[in-house]
């Protein structure tokens, strides 16, 4: 059974995500219960974990969960303004779909079904989205935009210093829309506090965002039963197990972590023992004992307090460890082992050195180790000394229900990768068109390296790649493009090289048709014009302006391959744009310094929107600035919903008159609230959901299958067959 | 091969507190709770009709346990009160009907939720700081060299469960007994760190409860034909004492990954069992006269130190262990090899003891933190309950010493709270309206409400339809007999407030608590030295228990009060 996928139908389906994320967004947002089949209970606001447990049965929304999961994992936030803007956008574009099929469909398609139409001009739409993604979003970006951020660290200098106040603020606005809104101010204080306190030097702040990123889960305990305000931090690590034996013991403590057992076996494996005689079962019995004694005597000598084990230790050794004062651990998860060995540097120990006359080298200094008891559960509390960066601190989340703990545990977790993304420099590339002609390099390889190259899909998570990122990533479009074309091979396209060009086309430069072709003439290699050969047909049919993308797709690709050859020398982006800006399209690449932030309640909306209308007005192709133009109506819809329930002068109407005005004017904004949220998570949100609508709107039937489970958004294979 | 299955989507209902049948529910709850709740509450039979016990109870924790709850919202409600309970054993019932009064009376004011949990939160933080304060009027310091105020803190945790069936009697016994047994588990020299040792429970059902009786040392039980074998126990000063956590079974141990190739003249239980006879033979030559085993002593090791007159008790059971190393005054022995005669243990004394129909070995230990506190009932739910009144006491007496102070029990400290709020919140509003958008009438809805939700929970103890009142001086709960006359004169028909601090017969005002009144400052004269001396019978509460239970149910409240959504996954 098939059924028309159109933006009609996904935004039937985002209006109903919509009406059930609004609840929960910003600092008015309420909870939301979730009851897993096992009986669970899970309180939550984050957004993908509603989407989640919502086990949509919808195809089209399926696909824009896995978008916006896929987005949670690189950001770790931003799940339900993703669902909104997206709503909006495909509002907007359902609501000006009749003006647009005028402008976008040309006469020759008109014989098709109108069904097919449509969804050619639903791929008109999506391919004009990915170039304003591509181009104009990073150029107003930098341009524009750039002006208004500000900065997490305190100093302007090149020594990046954390400045609390602002860090509290960024957190506290997080933690307002991811949990309950008595506990965002403790929860975000909690945070704060864990920061500095875990962080060794000011510079070192990275790496510890890094740590507790990776090492989360057992960087917390969660207690049940008590009051989130009885949450805290404690100093030193917490291990969540008990002591096999705890020998309590002052000064100097050594640590030793061993990876096997420490007792001797009959055999190990691969072996065999060949036992003749009962005397010999006593010796070999006798002789495994006082070997285990041995070394344990060894270990107290050497100062040896405790033992961290990754394997279960047999009763024997704990037994000697007692006597010999010496605290066992056992049963450590591989994660917690790499975690003490990344804190302390400590590699395990060999049972090969034991032998007494060894030094035992593999031992670590820690200040303290004792039980720790939260809640009648005992827990293994580790003092360790930090080599690194990291000084080892622990969170004890409380809450009366497990469900709530989890929430907190889940919000710390996000607000830590989100800090992460944060302090990491966001790349923005565009194109900027100048009359200067003379090309310094005309590449022959260019075709060969786009058909061999094995068409990647690694589109996510491109922009943080600084330097080799902009190939790559049009080398995924590429992939993209060429899988659409598969869907939609029914259509008349004489090329496929003309199908994926279109989406690099550059809307905002509008030259004359005839130079446009006088300088691909000119600056294409001979090796090309059989491109331009093969797709005359489909040209000369379609309207002036296809050519004028064509000719311009074949330009920017080349200008693609002249900043890849620069990037190889230089590193530095100056040096880089002194060298594109002599070719006829300059590649522009800046950088969105790490740490930017903006003042809460749709500043970056307001902004953004008032930017791209700006932009809009400013140039005159068609597509390019309705896209613009719905894009920065659909922004609106953000601080429409945060200041829904704000009355007078905080009301959405007057806020937004207010910060135009003060646009205009130059002035500098006025923002009622206080509180920072992160540029480039709102930019990578953005994209995100671009590329989520290209993706939705390029689909134009849903296949059901009544068969076995699989998986479910290969429709493209289907349909070929 | 696994089958893949498509998940069935899930249910999705918004606004679920309006919802008439969540209402409904919470209020069956609510009145499940409320009838049990204190000394006079009604008890509460709870049994499967596909079989198994009957439980007969008025306790929190089994009561929400045996509760099967299907809707989410009250299964969030009950486990919350359930690890309130696991974690403070007492106050369970006080903070779920306090938790479903503030739900109802909350959502009844129909202001926004935002509003409310806001303000909720500041009065909860108004609460606990009053509660903290020096000069709050209705904590009791606890002053550990009169053991009064303890032992009134375990009568009234003891009386607050009537489905022990205790007379006065018993009561005061048990009480007794479970202070004596507490006072046992601390240790004589304390350090600036103290360890409280263990009280552990021994049943004896069918005996009267007056027989109950607290020993220290360890009692531990065997069957008659066992006791007979080792009687009769020969007589020294002290006993010396192995104590194995290794099995003596005379199994294999692990013999590792790889293959073990025996022989076939080759026996290793012969020489497994000859190893352990070795061993019999050390612990004879060394002069044990007490052989304990974590796990199973091999029959002929059992034999060869029955011959030699030593005292061989196997599976004694981990749970046991801890408590028999600390009687001994040595860790458990884990190897089988040579013992060291410094791994022995001593005991004062062995004695063979019978209660009821029961045979023990009593260890009496020179000085050790434990005892064991034996519990007898006629019946076998009486017993069940007993036991979890013992727990709830001990456990509130050692919450006790880590914070040394008590909160004024029967209802008072709820009506004393509720005045103070709103005598604070009528005075001086703006200390909480500070900074956030909200206005006076708000504050004053919803203090309306948080006060009378906690003065319903302490209306909740009267069950016999009778008045119950508050006085305008103290802010004290004070209840009348049932079918008392309708002109009254308050001083006669009243004897004493809730808690038992004072007597109708001082110069006081009364109110009905349904009844709106002028807010009022309550005094805070508590009479220290002299008053918890002589007023013998005050009803005490747990004060960790009871302060964590306020801002657990508040917190909870607070969490269903902010659902907007449910998604209910149905797979």
């Amino acid at each position: 059974m098939a059924a028309v996928g159109s933006a009609k139908v996904a935004l039937q389906v985002a209006e109903v995500l919509e009406t059930i994320v609004s609840c929960c967004v910003g600092p008015e947002g309420r909870q939301v219960l979730c009851t897993k089949p096992t009986g669970e209970v899970l309180v939550s606001r984050d957004g993908g974990c509603l989407l989640e447990a919502l086990h949509l049965e919808h195809p089209i929304a399926r696909m824009v969960v896995a978008c916006v999961s896929s987005h949670l994992r690189k950001t770790g936030d931003g799940a339900k303004t993703f669902i909104i803007f997206l709503c909006h956008l495909l509002r907007g574009l359902h609501t000006i779909t009749d003006k647009e099929q005028d402008s976008l469909i040309s006469k020759n398609i008109q014989t098709h079904r109108r069904h097919w139409k449509n969804c050619c001009q639903w791929k008109f739409i999506s391919q004009a989205l990915l170039t304003f993604q591509t181009q104009i979003l990073d150029y107003i970006m930098d341009h524009y935009l750039s002006k208004h951020f500000l900065s997490i660290f305190s100093s302007s200098t090149k020594e990046r210093t954390l400045c609390r106040s602002s860090l509290e603020l960024l957190l506290e606005a997080y933690f307002c829309g991811r949990v309950g809104r008595n506990n965002h101010s403790f929860i975000s204080q909690l945070m704060c506090n864990y920061f500095f306190k875990s962080m060794a030097c000011e510079s070192g702040f990275e790496e510890v965002f890094d740590l507790v990123d990776d090492y989360f889960v057992e960087l917390n305990v969660g207690v049940t039963g008590l009051p989130v305000s009885d949450s805290r931090i404690i100093a030193g690590l917490v291990l969540h197990r008990d002591f096999s034996v705890y020998c309590p013991a002052d000064g100097d403590i050594r640590i030793v972590i061993v990876t096997e057992t420490i007792q001797p076996l009959f055999s190990t494996s691969g072996s065999e023992f060949i036992l003749n005689s009962e005397a010999q079962f006593h010796t070999s019995q006798f002789w495994i004992m006082e070997k285990t004694k041995a070394i344990m005597k060894h270990l107290q000598s050497q100062n040896v307090k405790l033992l961290l084990s990754s394997v279960k230790q047999p009763d024997l050794v704990i037994y000697y460890a007692g006597l010999n004062g010496i605290s066992v651990v056992e049963c450590l998860s591989p994660e917690e082992v790499s975690l003490i060995q990344r804190i302390i540097g400590l590699s395990p120990f060999v049972l090969a050195q034991a032998s007494s006359q060894y030094e035992i080298c593999n031992t670590a200094l820690v200040k303290f180790c004792k039980p720790l008891i939260l809640r009648s559960k005992r827990y293994v509390h580790l003092g360790l000394i930090s080599t690194c960066s990291f000084i080892p601190h622990c969170i004890v989340l409380c809450g009366p229900v497990q469900g709530l703990v989890e929430q907190h545990e889940d919000a710390l977790h996000g607000a830590f990768k989100m800090l992460r993304q944060l302090f990491k420099d966001l790349d923005l590339n565009y194109m900027i068109r100048t009359s200067d002609q003379n090309h310094t390099s005309s590449p022959p390889t260019y075709k060969t390296s786009r058909e061999s190259n094995p068409l990647p899909e690694i589109v996510n998570g491109l922009i943080q790649r600084p330097y080799q990122g902009t190939v790559v990533k049009n080398k995924g479009k590429l992939a993209k493009t060429q899988t659409y074309l598969k869907v939609y091979s029914n259509l008349v396209v004489p090329s496929v090289e003309l199908e994926t060009d279109i989406p690099y086309s550059t809307p905002k430069v509008t030259p004359t048709d005839t130079y446009q072709t006088d300088e691909t003439l000119r600056c294409l290699p001979p090796t090309k014009t059989r491109i331009i050969d093969d797709s005359e047909p489909f040209v000369e049919s379609n309207s002036a302006n296809s050519i004028a993308e064509n000719t311009g797709i074949e330009i920017s690709y080349e200008n693609l391959q002249v900043t890849k050859i620069a990037r190889k020398g230089s590193m530095l982006p100056v040096r880089e744009k002194s060298l594109e800006m002599c070719t006829s399209q300059s590649y522009c690449c800046s950088t969105l310094p790490a740490g930017c932030v903006l003042p809460v309640g749709g500043n970056f909306e307001i902004l953004l929107h008032y930017y791209l209308l700006n932009h809009a007005r400013k140039c005159q192709q068609s597509e390019g600035t309705i896209v613009s133009m719905i894009i920065a109506n659909a922004l609106l819809g953000i601080p429409k919903i945060l200041y829904k329930s704000k009355k007078g002068k905080y009301s959405f109407p007057q806020i937004y008159v207010r910060t135009l005005h003060a646009l205009q004017t130059n002035q500098p904004m006025v923002s009622s609230q206080t509180g920072l949220e992160s540029v480039a998570g709102k930019y990578q949100l953005l994209t995100s959901v671009l590329q989520c609508l290209t993706k939705i709107l390029t689909i134009d039937l849903v296949i059901n299958i009544k068969r076995q489970p699989q998986e479910m958004y290969d429709q493209d294979s289907e349909e070929e067959v | 091969m696994s089958r893949l299955e498509a998940k069935k989507p899930s249910l999705c209902k918004s606004e679920p507190l309006t919802s008439e049948r969540v209402r409904a529910t919470l209020c069956v709850l609510k009145g499940i709770l409320t009838s049990s709740y204190g000394p006079s509450g009604r008890l509460k039979q709870v049994h499967n009709g596909l079989g198994g016990c009957v439980c007969t109870t008025s306790h929190s924790s089994a009561l929400l346990s045996n509760l099967p709850v299907t809707h989410p919202i009250l299964k969030i409600l009950t486990t919350s009160m359930q690890n309130h309970v696991s974690c403070f054993s007492d106050c369970g019932l006080f903070t779920a009907i306090l938790c479903c009064n503030l739900i109802e009376n909350l959502q009844r004011t129909g202001l926004t939720p935002t509003t409310v949990i806001k303000l909720n939160q500041q009065l909860l933080h108004l609460c606990t700081s009053y509660l903290k304060s020096e000069s709050c009027g209705c904590r009791i310091l606890v002053d550990f060299s009169r053991p009064q105020t303890l032992l009134c803190l375990v009568r009234s945790i003891v009386t607050s469960k009537p489905a022990s069936m205790l007379t006065r009697e018993e009561t005061d016994h048990i009480s007794a007994l479970v202070l004596r047994a507490f006072l046992l588990t601390i240790p004589d020299n304390a350090k600036d760190h103290l360890i409280l040792g263990k009280s552990i429970i021994v049943p004896s059902k069918g005996q009267r409860v007056l027989d109950s009786s607290v020993f220290p040392g360890i009692l531990l039980e065997m069957s008659e034909v066992q006791l007979m074998k080792i009687l009769p126990i020969k007589k020294s000063d002290a006993f010396k004492v192995a104590l194995f956590c290794a099995s003596l079974s005379g199994d294999l141990s692990d013999t590792g990954e790889g293959t073990v190739v025996v022989s076939s003249r080759v026996s290793l239980e012969n020489a497994a069992l000859e190893q352990l006879l070795n061993l019999g033979r050390q612990l004879v030559s060394d002069h044990v006269d007490l052989v304990m085993c974590q796990k199973v002593i091999h029959p002929s090791l059992k034999q060869f130190l029955s011959m030699h007159r030593v005292i061989a008790v196997d599976r004694v059971g981990v749970a046991l262990m801890e408590p028999l190393s600390k009687v001994t005054g040595t860790p458990p022995i884990g190897s089988l090899g040579s013992i060291s005669p410094s791994s022995y243990g001593r005991v004062k004394d062995l004695c063979p003891a019978k209660f009821g129909f029961k045979h023990f070995l009593h260890l009496i230990p020179n000085e050790a933190t434990i005892c064991s506190l034996l519990l007898c009932s006629r019946n076998d739910t009486a017993w069940d309950e007993l036991k979890l009144t013992c727990q709830t006491a001990l456990h509130a007496l050692q919450l006790t010493i880590k914070e040394p102070s008590v909160l004024l029990g029967g209802g008072c400290t709820e009506t004393h709270l509720a005045a103070y709020i709103r005598h604070k919140i009528c005075n001086e509003p703006e200390s909480i309206l500070k900074d956030d958008g909200c206005t006076e009438t708000e504050l004053q809805l919803i203090t309306e409400a948080f006060c009378s939700a906690l003065e319903s929970v302490a209306g909740s103890l009267e069950h016999d339809g009778g008045e119950v009142l508050t006085d305008m001086k103290y802010g004290h709960f004070w209840s009348t007999q049932a079918e008392s006359p309708s002109v009254v004169n308050w001083p006669d028909l009243l004897s004493r407030c809730g808690c038992g601090l004072y007597n109708s017969q001082e110069e006081l005002h009364w109110s009905f608590l349904k009844t709106t009144r002028h807010p009022f400052a309550p005094q805070t004269c508590l009479p220290h030295e002299e008053a918890t001396g002589s007023a013998n019978n005050l009803t005490l509460d747990c004060f960790t228990a009871k302060l964590s239970g306020l801002q657990v149910a508040v917190e909870t409240a607070n969490l269903i009060l902010d659902l907007s959504y449910i998604i209910e996954d149905k797979n």
